[in-house]
């Protein structure tokens, strides 16, 4: 019983942990958009957490830079399981504008399994919520899997 | 037998899980008016549960470089000695354990959680925590001073440290509050307890925007979510702190009844000290926050002080 209550617990409480590999700020607008009053992420438990520590789904926005390439796959490292990596925005899905830049280093799939992708330049808000709450689903399994 | 009931007692109805439970609680109420302020849906009421239940679930990470006990052990301490100060704190004109001078006791003992999360940052080895550490001993050295003076005037007034005596002052002359002279007095402690709860305009140790949630920057998984329970306790026990304190003298002969009325006070009071400051008030700075409780707030306690010193 203990354990339905975790797994429950663990869909209606995603804490978010935001990212930037090298984005050009429109994505990352669109993320605060969606945490402000009008969209109201809160609705589903949705809380901005300062550090990957605290985080169950990571927004990555961007192509991932060379510059940023570490520092994603060490910030990757400190979460803690269960997690859900999630593409916010056409660059992380394939480097968009910044494709066979000599500094961009993505797209996203080399360095990590993506477990939801939003598309978009910039995506809508409406659309990261779709994604979060899909996301949500996705912990759900995950925490499942872990258990096992 | 007796210590059948000792246990019950700490573990069950005042102590723990019922602390655990209310102050959740008063956590989800806490979120709920602060969404409504902000005309948002705002999560459900059960927000605080889901939260602690998933950090419950998640995996924990112990840093290289941390002390692992005293990484391990803070968090626990600091749950355990709230549920211990809801013991002394008179809930519907009962308390677990009265002695003579239960005001001191309580004093030490909302101070524990504090230092707990000093000990447990400086265990974790962040420089962030680091950071974190700093804020919280000084935020600790502004708002002990206030607490400390209030709690005297009172005691001054009733003319004994005893929490039992305090209410049972307010039985027979009416609530604290409706004298005049301890009116500076509820406002100070009004004052106080967000900043001991650490909310909005008083959450420098935990400013995640700043410094990455300072204090707890390391932490994940079960110790932080009893860190997150710690947070919701305390503010659960210092409502209830207040209303022995000012509103004592409520009684309908009824314990329940009594305990619920209580309750309510509280989710008025974290509405009051609470969500109010934290829609409507920006972080502030250290030395301002230091200011803020060595001037205002302590001018305010010690004028109660003064006058309950001259009987009034």
């Amino acid at each position: 019983m203990f354990n339905k209550l975790i797994e429950n617990s663990t869909a209606k409480s995603p804490w978010l942990y935001h990212m930037n590999t090298g984005s050009c700020n429109g994505c990352d607008i669109e993320i605060v958009a969606a945490l402000t009053p009008h969209f109201d992420a809160e609705r589903f438990g949705c809380k901005l957490a300062g550090t990957p520590r605290h985080a169950d789904i990571i927004l990555i926005t961007g192509p991932v830079t060379e510059q940023s390439k570490d520092r994603l796959i060490r910030t990757l490292e400190q979460v803690p399981e269960p997690y859900v990596v999630m593409a916010v925005g056409s660059c992380p899905n394939s480097c968009n504008v910044f494709k066979d830049s000599y500094s961009v280093a993505g797209p996203l799939e080399k360095y990590c399994h993506v477990d939801v992708s939003v598309s978009g330049c910039a995506c809508k808000p409406e659309a990261i919520m779709l994604g979060v709450v899909k996301a949500t689903e996705i912990l759900k399994e995950k925490r499942r899997a872990m258990k096992k | 037998m007796e210590i059948l009931i000792a246990l019950v007692r700490i573990l069950i109805y005042p102590g723990l899980l019922f602390v655990a439970v209310g102050g959740l609680l008063l956590a989800g109420i806490d979120r709920i008016l602060v969404a409504k302020m902000q005309r948002r849906v705002g999560p459900p009421l059960v927000q605080p549960f889901y939260d602690f239940f998933k950090l419950m679930g998640k995996e924990t990470i112990i840093p290289h470089h941390a002390n692992r006990t005293a990484y391990l052990a803070a968090p626990v301490i600091a749950v355990v000695s709230l549920a211990v100060t809801m013991l002394f704190i008179p809930l519907g004109g009962f308390s677990a354990v009265s002695g003579t001078a239960d005001l001191i006791v309580v004093l030490y003992l909302l101070t524990i959680p504090a230092v707990c999360v000093i000990v447990g940052g400086s265990a974790s080895g962040s420089p962030y925590a680091g950071v974190g550490i700093s804020r919280e001993m000084v935020a600790m050295m502004s708002y002990e001073l206030p607490l400390v003076m209030v709690l005297l005037a009172v005691a001054k007034k009733v003319g004994s440290l005893s929490l039992q005596a305090i209410v049972a002052y307010q039985f027979q002359n009416g609530c604290m509050l409706f004298h005049w002279s301890m009116i500076p007095a509820a406002i100070a402690l009004l004052l106080v307890i967000p900043g001991e709860a650490g909310v909005q305009p008083f959450d420098l140790a935990e400013a995640e925007t700043e410094i990455c949630e300072g204090t707890l920057a390391e932490y994940s998984g079960a110790p932080l979510g009893m860190f997150e329970l710690n947070h919701a306790m305390k503010i659960f026990v210092l409502t209830a702190l207040f209303t022995a304190l000012f509103l004592g003298g409520i009684d309908t002969g009824i314990v329940p009844l009594n305990v619920v009325i209580t309750f309510v006070i509280c989710g008025v009071l974290v509405w009051l000290c609470c969500s109010l400051p934290h829609a409507i008030c920006a972080r502030l700075r250290i030395e301002r926050l230091f200011k803020f409780y060595w001037t205002i707030v302590a001018g305010l306690a010690a004028l109660s002080l003064v006058l309950a010193w001259f009987g009034l």
